[in-house]
């Protein structure tokens, strides 16, 4: 879940990897032409843990691959350190990548493979040991340096394939789904283990993930994709508790969404109609009377009860119950014919309701998210 | 059922008649070859002296010689063309590409003949001398489809993302075939190399129409013999080559189960 710790990332200096207007089309004759990755403009701060997260197919393995240089961008620019390797071949960019199949080189030993970066560069041999000892430390895999990469198990090819990447000491690791193969328990202790060890070589790392509980916790920014479009770029709390657009409220944990039209704005408030109930919303967006957009609001943020005198309240009837553990989930059905989900505590007064039972929901004004419909897609 | 205890007993049997047919004359050579006497029909006891004969034919030295510079030159040829060549189609988009590849195989399966023909004309119209230099050309025209498609399958079968990781990690297009590639396809090169020069020690055809004075290798040679009367020393001969392709293809063949093992197919 949300992650307040973060570490601040150094935000003086100029940006480890930014993007400008980057789009990447594969099949150039098909028109209109389908963006992979569609203008994507973006700074990345050194140090800093950075996530692409989005559904499959949204276009973040093709990002990597661009900064990494296994793919050249259709358009735009790609800086890394303030320099444009937009015609730098990978072999040439001061990034490495953990891919999720691990690409670990079956005829090398454990120890060869570590070293490979290091050979290729001609570093001397006696220099080139202590490192890769080091990074094969850093990994807790110092005692597999003589096996052969088929005589590990799949967390520990994982880890392999991250010594093998960090001995360069890069100043961007790319890591593409880099615990996809891996059972949820080990997926838990490697994202521990990586987000520590970033937080302590204070190397940027960009990560790909599709999970976003993993984004989340692992982060210090997470930009949110889909289509081949960054949606919203916040920090892990921002993307949780104030998303800003459609697809990232969706996206990212449970959300109740009604369609609302704005009735009136004035200096930072917005009075919209959802689902026959007038809310006074406070807003930065751009929302002129008359124009459609979404409320969305969290099933733990809706209470059978009121709590306070401004709280929105919609009229409804329990459709279903579940029981889970530490909490009940409802279904309920508005009279305007909307089904929210609603998350209470099984501790509060108000948790236990019955099938069929006529309810008011209320919620915070503070916990409605005002979204606009522009990027509906 | 009788028919059904017929029926049952007509795999063994085919079974059995076929390594009958396979095998009897090789094994009826090998005995010969140690027989005492002249014939190879009757036999008068044992005896060594037509494998000493053989060694120490000046002939048969000569053309044994001949077809090991050959096969060893075509071999080395054939699996450096076959081996660029299995690279280029897996691992390059160029145009044509399945053209260029079916061409590569087609020697395979147009009749030799025609192309030892292809290559006598060849050779009298660029006006250069039969010599070892046509023999070598004509051995790699014949080996160079089977280089091709042992590498090709080898190659087929490597993972495209460790050569990017490779380049991930700083190596050039060189770095990346002298540390990765090339010793990932190792037994599928050296596989070709050895069935290669088998193949081009036990070509006949294509030698027949190639070879020039005084380069004669090896079948040629024994067919030439044959004319002049049937001897024990053929056989002697004949054992000698059985022992050293059979090596051979025992080393091929476990090459070739290693790979196979070793890329989890
Ligand atoms: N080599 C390729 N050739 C053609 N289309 C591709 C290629 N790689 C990716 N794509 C397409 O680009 C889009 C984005 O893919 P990708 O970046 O792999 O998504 P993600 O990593 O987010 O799942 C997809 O629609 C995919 O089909
Ligand atoms: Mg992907």
């Amino acid at each position: 879940m949300p992650n307040d710790k973060k570490s601040e990332p150094d935000k003086t200096g100029r940006p480890a990897v930014e993007l400008v207007d980057v789009c990447k089309v594969f099949d150039t004759s098909a028109t209109p032409p389908a963006y992979a990755v569609d203008h994507l403009s973006l700074k990345i701060a050194s140090g800093e843990f950075f996530t692409f997260l989005g559904p499959s197919g949204c276009g973040k393995t093709t990002t990597l691959r661009m900064i990494a240089g296994f793919e050249s961008p259709t358009a735009g620019k790609i800086l890394l350190e303030g320099h444009d390797v937009s015609g730098l071949p990978a072999h040439m960019r001061n990034t490495n990548t953990v891919f999720q199949s691990y690409a670990l080189f079956p005829h090398l030993s454990v120890e060869d493979n570590v070293a490979f970066g290091l050979a290729v560069k001609r570093v001397p041999r006696s220099e080139r040991g202590d490192r890769v000892a080091a990074a094969l430390d850093l990994v807790r895999m110092r005692h597999a340096a003589g096996r052969k990469p088929s005589e590990l198990s799949g967390g520990q090819q994982q880890r392999i394939a991250l010594a093998r990447a960090l001995v360069n000491e890069p100043s961007v690791l790319l890591l593409d789904e880099p615990f996809g193969a891996l059972d949820l328990k080990l997926r838990r202790e490697m994202q521990i283990e990586v987000k520590e060890m970033q937080r302590r070589l204070g190397i940027t790392f960009i990560f790909v993930t599709h999970d976003q509980e993993e984004a989340l916790t692992m982060s210090d920014r997470i930009a949110v994709m889909s289509t081949g479009v960054v949606r919203q770029i916040d920090d892990p709390v921002g993307i949780y508790e104030r998303p800003t657009d459609r697809f990232t409220a969706g996206f990212i944990g449970d959300m109740n969404m009604l369609s609302a039209t704005v009735l009136e704005r004035q200096d930072g408030v917005v009075e919209v109609l959802a689902a026959d109930t007038r809310l006074k919303l406070k807003t930065n967006a751009e929302l002129p009377a008359g124009k459609d957009c979404t409320i969305a609001m969290r099933p733990e943020a809706l209470t059978f009860m009121r709590d306070s005198a401004d709280d929105a309240a919609f009229a409804g009837k329990v459709e279903s119950a579940v029981y889970v553990g530490t909490d009940r989930l409802y279904n309920i059905r508005l009279q305007t014919g909307e089904a929210m989900t609603v998350r209470v505590r099984n501790s509060r007064a108000d948790s236990v309701l019955r099938i069929g039972e006529k309810v008011s929901l209320f919620c915070p004004s503070s916990a409605i998210h005002l979204l606009s419909d522009q990027d509906k897609k | 059922m009788k028919l059904s205890r017929i029926a049952g007993l007509y795999v063994p049997i085919v079974t059995i008649l076929g390594y009958v047919f396979l095998f009897a004359p090789l094994v009826v050579l090998v005995i010969y070859s140690f027989n005492a006497g002249r014939s190879t029909v009757v036999w008068t006891g044992f005896s060594m002296d037509w494998y000493v004969q053989a060694l120490n034919d000046r002939g048969l030295q000569r053309g044994l010689q001949v077809s090991a510079i050959v096969a060893v030159l075509s071999a080395i040829i054939s699996t450096a063309i076959g081996t660029s060549a299995a690279l280029a189609v897996i691992k390059r988009p160029f145009p044509a590409k399945n053209l260029f590849s079916t061409l590569l195989i087609a020697p395979l399966v147009l009749p030799e003949i025609v192309l030892a023909v292809g290559m006598l004309v060849a050779t009298v119209w660029s006006g250069l001398a039969l010599g070892y230099l046509t023999l070598v050309a004509g051995h790699v025209l014949v080996s160079v489809p089977f280089t091709f498609l042992i590498v090709r399958a080898a190659a087929a079968t490597l993972d495209p993302r460790l050569d990017e990781a490779a380049a991930d990690l700083g190596a050039h297009g060189g770095q990346i075939f002298m540390r990765v590639t090339l010793p990932l396809l190792l037994p599928a090169i050296l596989s070709a190399t050895l069935l290669s020069a088998i193949i081009s020690f036990d070509n006949f055809v294509m030698s027949t129409f190639v070879s020039g004075v005084g380069t004669t290798p090896l079948p040629i040679q024994i067919y030439a013999m044959l004319k002049t009367g049937l001897t024990p020393k053929i056989n002697a001969l004949g054992t000698m080559l059985i022992g050293v392709n059979v090596l051979a293809i025992l080393l091929v063949m476990g090459r070739y189960l290693k790979t196979v093992r070793g890329t989890g197919q």
